[in-house]
């Protein structure tokens, strides 16, 4: 298990990584198009439209760009707040608080994949 | 003084640093850990989102109107907020983190890779706006 791990550990810190950067780049612009400009209605109907949305939805880069803006950051997230809870002194509870954060970065990023795939369907 | 047989070596107990952590560097500190909580939330409604697509236009039409909701205004215009000032301090940051020789090249200076990656954002924020809400294409 342990040289498991070992092995793993370049692909998980490329989750953080990665989540990090991606969240960084591509959340800002999800939140200030669609929930900010849509939600105030600045942002026209016809281009939050559901036929535009499924269509770069769907277009291969625009999948890949979705599925990395959803999962990803899950993951840069997670690993944030289970050190910030070290940092306020929750070490005895890490264990615990590592198994929530990583596990919702777990389930979260199959739902992102599952939503992809009935894009596809 | 030599000890009768092994033991473990005394240290003091760790405490925390004499300004941790209200003071020097450690609210920021703090409040960039506390921005993982941005990423989480926007990364899973953002999920909802793809989701009601799936669902049909209807579906999507009614997230859409869920988006109009002052909490979910709120929450956004923070997020946004947060998310930009985490990721511009990462960025300020992600020099510190990287080797002196990046492959066969010298490492940029400080400034110079800094300043590549804070135009790399500005221009990704105003290419994807302007691409998602239909002024480009």
């Amino acid at each position: 298990m342990k040289t498991l791990m070992l092995k793993l550990e370049p692909v998980i810190w490329m989750l953080f990584s990665s989540g990090m950067m991606i969240g960084a780049l591509l959340l800002p612009v999800f939140i200030l198009v669609v929930a900010l400009g849509g939600g105030f209605g600045v942002v026209g109907g016809e281009a939050l439209g559901f036929d535009r949305m499924v269509a770069l939805a769907t277009h291969p880069i625009g999948t890949l760009i979705v599925l990395a803006a959803m999962a990803l950051p899950l993951w840069g997230g997670a690993h944030h707040l289970r050190h910030l809870w070290i940092d306020l002194g929750g070490l005895k509870t890490d264990g615990l608080v590592g198994f929530l954060c990583y596990g919702t970065a777990l389930a979260g990023s199959i739902v992102a994949i599952l939503a992809v795939v009935r894009l596809h369907s | 003084m030599k000890p009768g047989g092994p033991m473990p070596t005394r240290t003091a107990d760790p405490r925390p640093p004499d300004k941790y952590p209200g003071r020097g560097r450690y609210p920021s500190y703090l409040a960039f850990g506390a921005s993982g909580a941005f990423l989480m939330i926007s990364a899973l409604l953002l999920i909802r989102g793809v989701w009601a697509l799936g669902d049909g236009g209807a579906a999507w039409d009614a997230y859409r109107g869920a988006l109009g909701h002052p909490i979910s205004l709120v929450y956004h215009g923070v997020a946004f907020i947060g998310l930009t000032w985490f990721a511009l301090r990462l960025f300020r940051l992600f020099p510190a983190t990287q080797p002196y020789r990046m492959g066969p090249i010298k490492r940029p200076a400080d400034a110079v890779l800094v300043a590549g990656l804070y135009g790399v954002f500005f221009t990704v924020l105003a290419v994807g706006t302007l691409f998602l809400g239909g002024a480009l294409l």
